[in-house]
């Protein structure tokens, strides 16, 4: 604008032959020059110091953290305008506060402003970089400068899942649900079972004298302890895990189904392992009851990215070779690789004693509604169903000639499936130690 | 300075307050006289065909004192009668036209002037309102411009010739007294907008913190309420309120308003208020500088010192641009300074206004050059700190190196196990029954 006037007035002050209006324009022109070194000379950017500290490293997805900006001037030197902008990855939430801040800043003095976020999805993300930029007093010059200085922090998947599954709880403690199962063994122990009637090659001290003598038959007395099961369970992240509506996609679903089971895992003792593969092995958490073996999984699980292609080959020599014990092995996977390495996987798997069972989230379901199609597109789609459909149902019909059980799954039976497939093998005793 | 303006040109007599309104009445006339060359042309030539090649007088010059004379007021033009011949009636359409065209262009400017000022104050009283550069910068660009159509007109307008040669004799012309109050009026505008600027986002931040925290009680309080099983009103909340709270929040809240009980156990928004609510009053309640820091209340600067500083830096740039400009414009300095002969001084045109652009666009491009070798020189103190810290850099490092050897690994499991397969498949007559099956089903 200033620019504008001087050059406008300039050339009318010589077009009119008008000393006024020339004597305006070198006015306006040489106001705005005049302070331009005065303003690079104290504008000396290398003074700004800025500091950004969070709550936590590492927040559950939904989680709030609050940022701590503090900016320093290390110069000796004031700074007539300042604005900072702080930078926060774009999926979260600003919830309260504001991340910029617009201030004066004496020599040697500080500042501080926060705000809080809240973290959505998960995954690694970085804070900042950080945007200085200093204006002279009238607003006519600038000089930016980006601090490019980042903080990391790590989203675990969220927690809400848990949070829900533990309302629930408080329900069946109501006796609004039925408990879970336990898995028990007769023999060794220390509850008692029962009695059953002496066969030979019982052993003698565990014939029950008092109950033989009153029934006039020799009577075993039974105990029973109870078992723990060891479940992995197999993250498929490959490319085509990554499909669906965003925060939705069948991934997601995998790894809130993974988290849940761990926690249900570890709030009955059991063991559950967890294995983050696609074409390699990104992570693997054996299974465990160790305090932070929670925070494994998670982080993990926060890691994986959906890409590459499933090599079921290589997750499972991976995880035979690390977990020798009997195991439950729940692959959380699309099935749309193909299906000569899974037989395979699921050979080595069997042979190394094993059980197997495959939760398997359905593309089409996790994607558009067919309703939001045109009739060409919902044709399409609806051929494309059929067709996976079909290749679905042959390796389902393949994989349980061994026992490996294939359930087919969408987003609102996912985790829902994952609970009931552990009450069952929990019920049944399916790999106990 | 609108009023120096006025004051100034107020001897060229044109400040007549009907302007505006000969003005519109003047384009409105012209209008109609196109309008009726258009239609009697027309006319003219569709009868003509009809008639066979003859002009129909009487109708042209009928039409013409029907459409024009009754019905529009032609005095001024000198057309005070019934015109009853067809030439008469072109003559007088072709010397109304010019005269109409000729009263256009002189209203033209003496409506520019009202427009002018009309605009110059809305922007002005704009500008106290609103504190923003466009309306300063637009007010004394409007005003200015009153001035330079009057130069344009060649009127009586604020000139400084010949510039004088003395500083204090050209500090006191009327001129330079309109100058000085104009590019006051625009620096300290300017030092206003600083000023506001410069402690108004700390009061605004206050002010969002605070309808934030009132918005998430009243949420908190709204679900507290349905879970009681009480009528809860959709006005509880204002729509500024609303405004101001962040979207789930809203969300959360309209859902909660139309939604049935079981539909809204499932919202994670309503969670995320909760827990919200929960997060803050911890954090408001722990960390006693927490809503200081929240609302940046210490990061605002002390206004006197403010006021102080830009009454100083404003005082100094008005004495060092009228300093520089009067050694600018005045080439009795210049040639007073360089002391040069009288040949090269009349060679050069030391005298002449074209001197002020030979002597500006150096002067100009010298102060940001001098900005631009000083920043050169500061910029090299700048250390910047590495996006990532050292464990980070070293971790990331460890991150790539693992991935690639796992990459290795399994391509090397992969290959291993294939060669196997291969060799089983060589050595065995048999179909492995896994395959087999495999191979069964898909037939199937």
């Amino acid at each position: 604008m200033v620019v504008f006037s001087g050059v406008l007035l300039l050339t009318s002050g010589f077009s009119f032959v008008n000393f006024y209006l020339v004597l305006l324009g070198v006015y306006l022109v040489i106001g705005l020059v005049v302070t331009l070194p005065l303003f690079a000379l104290t504008a000396n950017l290398a003074g700004i110091e800025v500091d950004r500290q969070i709550d936590k490293v590492k927040v559950f997805s939904g989680d709030f953290v609050r940022v701590r900006v503090t900016i320093r001037n290390a110069s000796r030197r004031h700074f007539d305008f300042i604005e900072v902008h702080d930078q926060y990855p774009e999926t979260w939430i600003l919830a309260i506060g504001e991340n910029f801040i617009a201030s004066r800043i004496e020599p040697g003095s500080s500042m501080t402003f926060s705000y809080i976020l809240q973290a959505r999805m998960r995954g690694r993300y970085y804070l900042g970089p950080t945007e200085v930029i200093m204006r002279d007093r009238l607003g006519l010059h600038y000089y930016k400068r980006v601090l490019k200085e980042q903080t990391e922090i790590l989203v675990y998947p969220t927690w809400k899942d848990v949070r829900r599954m533990e309302a629930l709880g408080k329900q069946r403690q109501l006796g609004l649900m039925f408990g879970a199962h336990r898995t028990k063994t007769v023999g060794m122990g220390t509850d008692f079972a029962g009695f059953r009637e002496y066969v030979p090659g019982d052993e003698f001290r565990l014939i029950d004298w008092k109950v033989s003598a009153k029934r006039g038959d020799m009577v075993i007395k039974q105990w029973e302890q109870e078992k723990n099961v060891q479940v992995i369970c197999m993250v498929d992240t490959s490319g085509s895990m990554g499909n669906g509506y965003p925060e939705n996609t069948k991934l997601e679903y995998a790894i809130r189904a993974a988290v849940l089971l761990t926690h249900m895992g570890l709030e009955r003792k059991d063991l559950v392992g967890t294995c983050v593969f696609s074409d390699l092995v990104h992570g693997y958490v054996p299974p465990g009851a160790r305090p932070n073996h929670m925070y494994d999984v998670l982080e993990i699980l926060a890691m994986a990215e959906p890409r590459g292609w499933s090599d079921y080959e290589t997750a499972i020599s991976h995880v035979v070779t690390q977990s020798k014990k009997r195991s439950l092995i729940i692959w959380l996977t699309d099935l749309e690789g193909s299906p000569a390495p899974l037989i395979n996987a699921m050979k080595t798997l069997v042979a190394n004693g094993h059980r197997a069972m495959v939760i398997s989230p359905f593309g089409p379901w996790f994607e558009a509604p067919v309703g939001q199609f045109g009739p060409v597109e919902k044709v399409l789609s609806e051929a494309v169903s059929e067709e996976l459909w079909e290749r679905r149902t042959k390796i389902a019909r393949a994989l349980a000639r061994f026992g490996i059980q294939v359930i087919n799954v969408g987003p609102e039976d996912f985790l829902p499936t994952i609970i009931k497939t552990y009450e069952k093998a929990k019920q049944k005793g399916v790999a106990t130690f | 300075m609108a009023y120096l303006v006025y004051a100034i040109l107020d001897v060229n007599d044109f400040w007549h307050w009907d302007a505006p309104y000969a003005f519109v009445v003047t384009v409105f006339r012209l209008l109609s006289l196109l309008i009726f060359f258009l239609t009697t042309t027309m006319i003219a030539g569709l009868v003509s065909a009809f008639a066979g090649g003859v002009m129909p007088n009487d109708l042209i010059v009928g039409l013409y004192n029907t459409l024009v004379l009754r019905t529009w007021y032609m005095q001024p033009y000198g057309v005070d009668g019934p015109l009853t011949n067809i030439a008469q009636v072109w003559a007088s359409f072709q010397s109304n036209l010019l005269e109409v065209l000729y009263a256009l262009w002189d209203n033209t400017f003496l409506f520019l002037y009202f427009l002018f000022a009309g605009i110059g104050i809305a922007l002005f009283l704009q500008s106290l309102v609103r504190m923003e550069h466009k309306f300063v910068g637009g007010a004394f660009l409007s005003i200015q411009a009153i001035v330079m159509i009057a130069a344009y007109r060649l009127l009586i307008v604020p000139d400084l010739d010949p510039f004088p040669v003395d500083f204090v004799e050209f500090l006191g012309l009327t001129a330079q007294l309109l100058a000085l109050v104009s590019f006051a009026y625009l620096e300290v505008s300017y030092q206003m907008i600083y000023s506001y600027s410069v402690g108004k986002p700390v009061e605004d931040r206050e002010e969002t913190l605070k309808k934030q925290l009132l918005a998430l009680r009243q949420a908190t309080r709204k679900q507290d309420a349905i879970e009681r099983g009480e009528k809860v009103s959709i006005t509880g909340m204002s729509r500024t309120t609303g405004a101001t709270a962040f979207s789930f929040l809203r969300e959360a809240i309209e859902r909660k308003v139309v939604g049935t009980q079981d539909a809204l156990e499932s919202l994670d928004a309503v969670s995320d208020v909760r827990r919200l609510q929960i997060y803050v009053d911890e954090l408001l309640q722990t960390d006693s500088r927490a809503r200081d820091e929240l609302t940046a209340k210490a990061a605002a600067p002390s206004s006197s010192y403010v006021i102080g500083s830009t009454i100083t830096g404003s005082l100094i740039r008005f004495l060092t641009v009228v300093a520089i400009s009067f050694i600018l414009m005045s080439p009795g300095v210049v040639s007073a300074l360089l002391n040069l002969p009288l040949g090269i001084q009349d060679s050069v045109e030391l005298f002449q206004p074209e001197i002020v652009l030979l002597f500006l666009v150096p002067v100009v491009l010298l102060f940001p050059f001098a900005a631009m070798v000083i920043s050169w020189f500061s910029k090299r103190e700048v250390v910047e700190t590495p996006k990532l810290s050292k464990e980070e850099q070293e971790a990331e490092r460890q991150r790539k190196k693992d991935l690639v050897r796992r990459k290795r690994e399994a391509d090397k499991a992969r290959r291993e196990r294939s060669k196997a397969r291969k060799k089983r498949r060589g050595d065995e007559t048999g179909v492995d029954e896994w395959d087999k099956a495999l191979e069964d089903t898909v037939k199937r």
